[in-house]
């Protein structure tokens, strides 16, 4: 949210400064709006699978956990930044990114290292990937102080989804936002049962009832001087379908959610600088239960509660067309509680973690050069045990793009990065299972990539073509592995693993022709992940468990006077399942192909009204992410939005 | 005081325990020849069941799926046992009892261990006198199943999370573990079951926390292993004498397995987790190690996950689950320890038991 504002049109068109993936340095994949509204996606992880280099871990159904891989370093080493500040996962380091909804969504990007932007909190800096989330913004029009847009979707399953987004602009220096929103379903969805024979069957307990509220404020002085706020919350209740089990549908456990967090932003920007300063307050809480659990009080609860006070300033100087540099530096503190029959002995972590960083940057005719500099403090206390290792690092990227020629629209880019993962308060500290003397986890990345674009050739009104080969290891990574029976887990830094994959993409606009707007997007990773951990371990050089060798996604929209299409598909070779690398342990190629058709209304005094229709997997076919854990068959969903 | 009285009654029970054993040893009975094993393999998702030849050694890897048109065995199979023409086969996590017939794998019915609306997850199974005896997790009991109408008779409350179970004259002797009560801790007491009255009449306090397994001697004495509490207190065996029904002692520090199996009063203590050698052979009539590790031969085992006996001619099979995930082996070693043959239960992931197809 932050860097926009000094551009805002004062006019109302949807805000659409989208990102030319062929010019970053790092490589960069982004999906606007007006993409993201043809992706029959609910979610940011729906979004995400559709990114080259990107594993979603989808456990299926609405309510399911959802985390992505980027370039199979594991969820661990992606960060997601939303509206300007990474979001805090102090526990497991993972953030559920079926959590976040796509309804207020203006676009996600997707960095393989850090954004490019120099004036940036430390903390982006900190993880091999950035996701980048940003919610749609106010837009200003002088003859119109309060804008609604409401929309409600329905469809299989039980699902109903209604939300709305309130705008009020007291005057264009001051503006307001509210959208909320609930998602239903009973998540009854059939699928092929895995018994011989056995038809269909159902799956159980997957309901979910979640509720998001999201307030946003901003004050412009004038263009280089705006303060923001923003406040989010976020409450869920939902059945834990847990795997497949032969033979057997029961199943009782349930989880709720609590998220909450509240930033404000200070953006000024002076004659040769800018100033950003942050400040955010996280809490999160999390309730799980299982009611069969064989204890003496037949059943098992836990009960999480985390917080994190965030400080972040961050000065950019431009010494001249061709130089810059910045320095940010973050402190944060967190800490994790237990209120739950395991409360007593356990080490309540509080972790304080400074991060400075050092950027500079040149932009040269044909060149551009990056180098950042991170350097991470980090120590943690406790109140029972011993507290996890203290970390002092420096972790460097250095990045450049050249563009050989002029008259050729071609660009040479290559980065390098030496980036970690600390352990988590889970690794460290899980009762029963967490290892103090856990080291992090490392990931060195290698990138060298081309891009190209064509415009105005033909039938081609703009052609962006990248593809980046990359060279990933990583070492030390964190592994729960079974103590003395398999209840006794602990975590071992015993992991490494090399990657070395291609991300191509490719995006054309073409020409209308007879008055039909076509786009496409294609994007191919090829990638052989291998663990590379214990030379004497029969998975040794194995590809890594549920990462393919080939995958990829499709999408294509179409319009066509007030009607958009949209076709996505999506696919995925075999993969195999943890253990041997045998015909037994495959998990099956599988493809899902989705298609959207919406119709716009338009109504006097310049509202709006917009019709959609959603058919996901319409070939109706039976897949699964993980072993156990099937996805939906075909599916629909309608919705109705207008803007007033 | 107590700890006086068990001191002096040790030497007495080992010259009675002597005694009877002289009495009953009997002559190794008639047994044919196996020609084969069913291997249960408990899966990581999903449980197999093998067939070994032993005049071919030919390994089918899923021989239930190739001998039921394709079906699924389930999920986590904890146990196995043969009665009569048929074979039980305990299925933790999809709760129920396969029952097959031993001599095709065909399957006869599955026995939902249902309660309400919850699963009970069985553990462990034992047959005696036209009965199987199974042990349940989440509800406490022992279920007990009629061989011939192959359906749950009766369920008989003991205490919790009960695992193995040992039988000797009328008695069903059950280990409560409790493992699942991770803040107040596991339990330490064996239940003892008279199986005419088809109830629990005593419950045994030990000095093993978290029992696991539970075996006699021929002498009558039940030798109780347990995990001890993961923390300070560590794996140990106990011994109860079956005729008093009362805890005898427990053995000494260096005897710390959670598991163990008796073969003709010789106990092979292992570690189903692995990191401490592959088994004891102890000598339970006279109470001493024979030998402190199993293997003479070098032959490496990483994870003991199983244990069991030809009881026609005294080989000791060795069931490896390596790292938990890949496939695991079969060793059949002799009982001197000296290594005969071995196979991989690929596709087979964390074998647990083999059954002896005469």
């Amino acid at each position: 949210m932050g860097q926009s504002i000094d551009t805002l049109p004062a006019i109302k068109i949807t805000a659409q400064n989208t990102l030319d993936e062929t010019k970053t340095i790092i490589p960069a994949q982004q999906l606007n709006k007006t993409e993201l509204s043809t992706l029959n996606s609910l979610s940011v992880a729906d979004a995400a699978k559709y990114f080259s280099g990107v594993l979603v871990k989808d456990y299926g159904g609405i309510g399911g956990l959802k985390t992505i891989s980027v370039r199979s370093l594991g969820a661990n080493h992606t960060g997601v930044m939303y509206d300007g500040m990474m979001l805090s996962e102090v526990q497991g380091g993972q953030v559920d990114l079926g959590k976040l909804s796509l309804d207020n969504i203006e676009n996600i990007t997707l960095y393989d290292a850090a954004p490019e932007n120099i004036l940036l909190p430390a903390r982006s800096f900190a993880s091999a990937s950035v996701l980048v989330l940003k919610s749609t913004e106010a837009v200003y029009d002088p003859y119109k102080k309060a804008a609604l847009h409401a929309s409600l979707k329905a469809g299989s399953f039980g699902f109903i989804n209604p939300s709305a987004f309130l705008q009020y602009h007291f005057n264009n220096h001051f503006f307001n936002t509210l959208s909320t929103e609930y998602q239903g379903a009973s998540g009854v969805y059939p699928f092929k049962a895995y018994e011989y024979g056995g038809g269909t069957a159902k799956r159980n307990n997957s309901d979910i009832k979640s509720f998001r509220t999201e307030y946003d404020a901003g004050y412009k002085m004038n263009d280089s001087n705006v303060i923001r706020f923003k406040t989010y919350y976020y409450h869920a209740d939902r059945g834990l379908p847990g795997s497949v089990v032969l033979y057997n549908p029961i199943s009782h456990q349930r989880l709720k959610d609590d998220n909450f967090f509240t930033q404000a932003s200070w953006k000024k920007s002076y004659q040769h600088s800018k100033l950003l300063l942050n400040a955010k307050y996280s809490y999160a809480f999390t309730y799980y239960l299982d009611p069969d659990f064989p204890n003496a009080q037949g059943k098992y609860e836990s009960k999480f509660h985390k917080k994190e006070y965030y400080f972040s300033g961050a000065y950019a100087f431009y010494f001249s067309k061709i130089f810059s540099a910045a320095y940010s530096s973050d402190y944060f503190i967190s800490t994790l509680t237990r209120s739950d029959e395991f409360a007593q002995g356990f080490a309540v972590p509080t972790r304080n973690t400074w991060l400075h960083n050092v950027a500079l940057k040149a932009i040269f005719t044909t060149m551009q050069l990056q180098g950042d500099l991170l350097y991470t403090h980090q120590q943690d206390k406790v109140k029972f045990g011993n507290p996890g290792k203290e970390i002092n690092a420096f972790s460097p990227t250095i990045s450049v793009s050249y563009e050989p020629s002029k008259a050729l629209p071609l660009r040479i880019r290559a980065f390098y990065k030496n980036i970690f993962r600390a352990p988590t308060f889970d690794d460290l500290y899980y009762t029963f299972i967490g290892n103090t003397s856990l080291k992090p986890e490392y990931a060195k990345q290698y990138n060298v990539g081309l891009t190209y674009k064509q415009t105005k050739s033909g039938i081609i009104n703009t052609a962006l073509f990248t593809m980046d080969g990359y060279y990933y290891k990583v070492k030390d990574k964190i592994l729960a592995v079974p103590r003395q029976n398999l209840f006794q887990w602990t975590m071992l830094n015993i992991g490494n693993a090399e990657i070395k994959g291609i991300d191509a993409n490719m995006s054309i606009n073409f020409i209308p022709i007879h008055h039909i707007n076509f786009s496409a997007r294609l994007a191919y990773t090829f990638q052989r992940a291998l663990d590379k951990s214990d030379i004497n371990s029969s998975t040794y050089n194995n590809q890594l468990p549920y990462t393919p060798v080939h995958s990829g996604s499709i999408n294509i929209n179409a319009v066509y006077k007030k009607f958009t299409f949209g076709y996505n598909a999506l696919f995925s070779g075999k993969r195999y399942k943890p253990g041997d690398q045998i015909p037994e342990n495959i998990v099956n190629a599988w493809t899902t192909s989705d298609f959207s058709v919406g119709y716009d209304f338009y109504l006097k005094n310049n509202h709006h009204l917009k019709t959609l229709f959603e058919l996901n997997n319409f070939l109706n076919q039976q897949y699964e992410i993980i072993r156990y854990y099937p996805m939906p068959l075909f599916n629909y969903r309608i919705g109705v939005s207008v803007d007033l | 005081m107590k700890k006086t009285i068990l001191k002096w009654s040790l030497p007495l029970a080992i010259l009675f325990s002597s005694c009877s054993h002289d009495d009953t040893v009997p002559s190794l009975p008639a047994i044919k020849a196996a020609k084969g094993l069913y291997v249960l393999s408990e899966g990581g998702t999903e449980s197999h069941l093998g067939y070994y030849d032993l005049t071919t050694g030919a390994f089918t890897g899923d021989f239930f799926k190739q001998q039921n048109g394709g079906a699924s065995l389930g999920q986590i199979g904890n146990d196995m046992i043969q009665y009569g023409s048929k074979v039980y086969i305990v299925m933790n996590v999809s709760s129920n009892v396969t029952v097959i017939n031993a001599s095709n794998a065909q399957l006869i019915k599955r026995i939902d261990f249902i309660n309400g609306a919850a699963k009970t997850s069985p553990r462990f199974a034992m047959a005696y006198n036209g009965k199987v005896y199974v042990t349940a997790t989440k509800d406490s009991s022992v279920s007990v199943i009629d061989t011939t109408s192959l359906n749950i008779v009766k369920t008989i409350s003991v205490g919790p999370n009960p695992e193995g179970m040992a039988i000797v004259g009328n008695n069903l002797y059950v280990a409560n573990s409790g493992g699942y009560n991770f803040v107040s801790g596991p339990d330490s007491t064996v239940s003892v079951v008279d199986l005419s009255a088809q109830q629990e009449i005593k419950r045994i306090k030990t000095g093993t926390l978290n029992p696991q397994k539970i075996e006699a001697n021929s002498a009558g004495n039940l030798y109780v292993s347990g995990y001890g509490n993961f923390a300070a207190v560590p794996a140990s065996v106990s011994v109860i004498n079956s005729t008093s029904n009362t805890f005898m002692n427990k053995l000494g520090t260096d005897i710390s397995y959670p598991f163990l199996r008796m073969y003709h009063d010789t106990a092979y203590f292992y570690n189903n987790y692995g990191g401490n050698g592959t088994a004891r052979v102890y000598n339970t009539l006279t109470n001493t190690t024979i030998r402190p590790e199993f293997i003479t031969d070098g032959t490496t085992i990483t994870t003991p996950y199983g244990i069991n006996i030809d009881e026609q001619n005294g080989n000791i099979y060795v069931m490896d689950a390596k790292d938990y995930v890949s496939s695991g082996s079969v060793t059949c070693f002799d009982r001197s320890g000296k290594k005969l043959f071995t196979f991989s239960v690929s596709p087979g992931v964390n074998p647990n038991k083999v059954l002896f197809i005469r």
